[in-house]
């Protein structure tokens, strides 16, 4: 009888231990392999447009997963692609809504942060509701030309984000 | 017609004081790596690395030392990304293998290079050349060894030795 209050004593224990916001928490992440085929893609379709751009894929944490130097772009190009991924990373939407957010309020507080840039072309990569990387691109003329290009990487692996 | 026979005779000459132009005036020929071999490389370095069951991170950096494909393994440890990238820095300023700087600095503890940035005495790089030109460089970093990486390494480059000229 004694034995059985305390298995019962213990499931009690176990129970409350295990509450869902103690648990560890389950993340899917960027694999290599897809961050550089988003990277890579992003690259040759600006290419094949005539646009020789950079790009970056960032990861959940914000850390560089895939840093690209496109042939003949303007040193500028590969820390551009990487603030714009980082912005839309942050804001787990694209980076032109932080550019738009910022032509109405030119000193909205996210300016001062590091790593932010109110540019077009940077999308974050999703799986479902979670941002789970981004990826930038600069050195097309037009930050909306550098947003179609990261958006074809992100295309090209989309049966891999879920 | 003598005047204009002259005149000619200015023009020959201006060439031929194309001499005064020293070649050493003239600008640089360059080749460099274009993104899609610098991918190449150093998708073939982790891929190599991969089938022998290593996970590692892999830089390919440029004749200046820039980063031109940097690609960070999550399945391997985080200090692998700027191991590699420190790997190809060292071996592409030193214009050899990494591991050549490594075996230096074993014997001399206080080599003067291995107090500036981005030295790394490891084994894992190598420079990317075109003829005696060093254009670059891939480093590698996660495998158990710096052998290994430099394996690694050598596969990638090894993969577009007919582009390298």
């Amino acid at each position: 009888m004694k034995k059985i209050f305390t298995v019962a004593g213990l499931a009690l224990i176990g129970a409350t231990v295990g509450s869902a916001n103690a648990q560890l928490i389950a993340h899917k992440d960027l694999s290599v392999t897809t961050a550089v085929t988003i990277a890579q893609t992003a690259v040759q379709t600006c290419k094949a447009q005539g646009y020789n751009v950079s790009a970056h894929v960032l990861g959940r944490a914000g850390e560089v997963l895939v840093a690209m130097r496109g042939d003949d772009t303007g040193p500028h190009t590969l820390e551009n692609s990487m603030k714009k991924a980082w912005t839309a990373r942050a804001q787990r939407a694209p980076s032109l809504n932080f550019a738009n957010a910022v032509k109405a309020n030119p000193t909205a507080g996210a300016i001062h942060l590091t790593n932010m840039v109110p540019a077009q072309g940077g999308l974050p990569i999703m799986v479902g509701e979670d941002a789970i990387g981004a990826v930038g691109v600069s050195g097309a003329p037009g930050g909306d030309k550098d947003e179609a290009c990261a958006k074809a990487g992100i295309d090209k692996v989309a049966a891999d984000l879920k | 017609m003598f005047k204009s026979a002259y005149a000619i005779a200015g023009v020959s000459l201006a060439v031929v004081l194309g001499v005064a132009v020293p070649a050493n005036a003239q600008l640089l020929t360059h080749k460099d790596l274009s993104v899609a071999t610098a991918t190449t490389i150093a998708l073939t370095a982790i891929e190599t690395c991969k089938a022998q069951g290593y996970n590692v991170s892999a830089n390919v950096l440029g004749r200046e030392g820039q980063v031109v494909v940097a690609i960070r393994n999550p399945a391997a440890g985080f200090a692998t990304y700027e191991n590699s990238m420190k790997k190809a820095y060292t071996a592409r300023t030193t214009r050899a293998p990494s591991g050549k700087f490594a075996d230096a600095v074993k014997g001399n503890p206080n080599a003067g290079q291995f107090f500036l940035t981005n030295f790394v005495a490891a084994q894992g790089a190598l420079p990317i050349m075109v003829g005696n030109d060093t254009i670059g460089a891939i480093g590698i970093s996660g495998a158990p060894g710096g052998d290994k990486d430099e394996a690694c390494a050598k596969a990638g480059i090894d993969k577009v030795a007919a582009q390298l000229r």
